[in-house]
């Protein structure tokens, strides 16, 4: 990626997720609230793992590539992302439906 | 657990859960309304309060932090004791505003998380009509003047034409800050509130002080008041005598501070209702859960041949059964948030929300 020069200092985060929906999921929570200062950039996309196998494994890598005008603007920036994404999984792990109601949601065997 | 819906498939209750944050109370709460009579019961309602140390306040980066620590705890207790299942959840509620902005994206963040995983829709909630629908709700209260008073808000408040007018407001701060900053003075307890502490230490008090009495109009200012009462907490604690050459307590100074900022409340209260000519009052917010001002309102209403309503701390403390009630409430008139829309506002006045569901 050339380095912009208004915002020179960058940051790519791959987040891999069990699936593409739970990627999505995350995604599309996050996305949501802009960055609070002109001065950092942010954009998401879901990318699928160089090592992914499984049409199910397609699609399942949340990036997101953050660039900043100064080195402390990106660190604050990509720690509140990473408080954010900590929650979403959370919730995920503890909330999803599957979870919540396991005899009725049966995923079936995930062989 | 019982099935929500007849063997016709047609639903018998309508059914939210509420997400509340804006300040330091993580509220979640399930509500749900029957569909012919409209009437609403609340399912669960569970609340985690961050409180900071004595003589501190709660900042905004680590109220978030609280927030996001408690959600799946807070929500997954408010699902057990609600006893619903996911697909009898019609919607998921969360507070779009006004409040503090990091506390209020930390819940939307989990709110959206939810909807997304769960296949729900999303509402958007103002809190300040979230706190008037619940005490609605629970009072029974016909058309009151409503009186909202709370560490982030201070409205007098009366129904017309579909919006939540605002007939008269604090100025600069919020009764509630004003006592909560106070408390921090004399490092009063943060639990369970400041404002909880100061009315039992008020209670002792003897000597009322005599505090700057700002009611301008419909509105009122409590920053002078603030200064003054600080002012003289500084001289209590250095040992000096009070204005009048009296020995002054903690609790006189505390006594002193309701007995001020509460008449100047129930003065703004009575204005409204003069004017739309009301005799009801319905007081919302935590710092409708004093007593004093309960009191002090009462003696007003019955001089007018009326009567006040309040609820209890479950209801007026900020809690995520009202995010519910009023989300529902306007999800039935078709009212949406699309998930790219789920934003969070510091700044959202209540006369903003176009009250559809109420004639």
């Amino acid at each position: 990626m050339a380095t912009d020069s208004e915002f020179p200092c960058s940051l790519t985060l791959s987040i891999p997720f069990p699936d593409a929906r739970l990627a999505s999921v995350a995604l599309r929570s996050i996305a949501v609230d802009k960055e609070l200062s002109p001065l950092v950039q942010r954009s998401f996309s879901t990318t699928t793992a160089a090592d992914a196998e499984t049409e199910s494994q397609s699609q399942s890598v949340l990036q997101v590539e953050y660039k900043a005008a100064t080195n402390r603007m990106l660190r604050v920036a990509v720690n509140a992302f990473f408080d954010s994404l900590a929650l979403v999984i959370e919730v995920m792990q503890e909330l999803d439906i599957d979870v919540l109601e396991p005899a009725e949601h049966s995923l079936g065997d995930n062989s | 657990m019982a099935n929500d819906t007849a063997t016709t498939g047609k639903k018998k209750r309508r059914i939210a859960l509420g997400c509340e944050g804006s300040a330091n109370k993580l509220g979640i709460g399930v509500i749900a309304h029957d569909v012919e009579t409209g009437a609403a019961t609340v399912l669960s309602n569970v609340r985690h309060t961050f409180v900071s140390p004595p003589g501190t306040g709660f900042l905004p980066k680590d109220t978030a932090r609280h927030h996001r620590a408690f959600f799946v705890r807070v929500a997954k207790q408010a699902l057990s004791d609600a006893g619903v299942r996911i697909a009898d959840i019609d919607c998921i509620c969360y507070t779009r505003g006004p409040g503090m902005g990091g506390p209020l994206t930390s819940v939307a963040v989990a709110a959206r998380t939810l909807a997304l995983l769960w296949g729900k829709e999303l509402v958007g909630v103002n809190h300040c009509v979230g706190h008037i629908e619940m005490g609605r709700a629970i009072t029974g209260a016909e058309n009151p003047v409503v009186l909202y008073v709370s560490g982030g808000n201070t409205q007098v408040i009366a129904y017309a034409e579909q919006r939540y007018r605002i007939f008269g407001e604090a100025l600069d701060i919020a009764v509630g800050n004003c006592l909560d900053r106070f408390a921090r003075a004399f490092e009063i307890s943060n639990d369970p509130a400041p404002g909880y502490n100061i009315e039992q230490l008020a209670k002792q008090g003897r000597v009322l002080v005599e505090l700057p009495y700002a009611v301008k109009g419909m509105d009122c200012s409590f920053s002078g008041i603030l200064t003054r009462a600080e002012e003289l907490a500084a001289q209590v604690k250095r040992g000096q005598k009070g204005p009048e050459g009296e020995l002054l307590t903690p609790a006189d100074l505390c006594f002193s501070l309701q007995e001020t900022v509460f008449a100047m409340l129930v003065e703004i209260t009575e204005r409204a209702m003069a004017h739309v000519g009301a005799s009801q009052v319905l007081i919302v917010g935590g710092v409708g859960s004093n007593i004093r001002l309960q009191d002090m309102m009462g003696a007003m209403a019955a001089e007018r041949g009326g009567s006040v309503y309040a609820t209890d701390e479950r209801f007026c403390i900020d809690n995520g059964i009202m995010i519910a009630h009023a989300g529902l409430l306007a999800y039935e008139t078709g009212f949406r948030t699309p998930l790219e829309e789920s934003t969070c506002t510091q700044r959202f006045r209540t006369d903003e929300v176009f009250v559809k569901w109420r004639k």
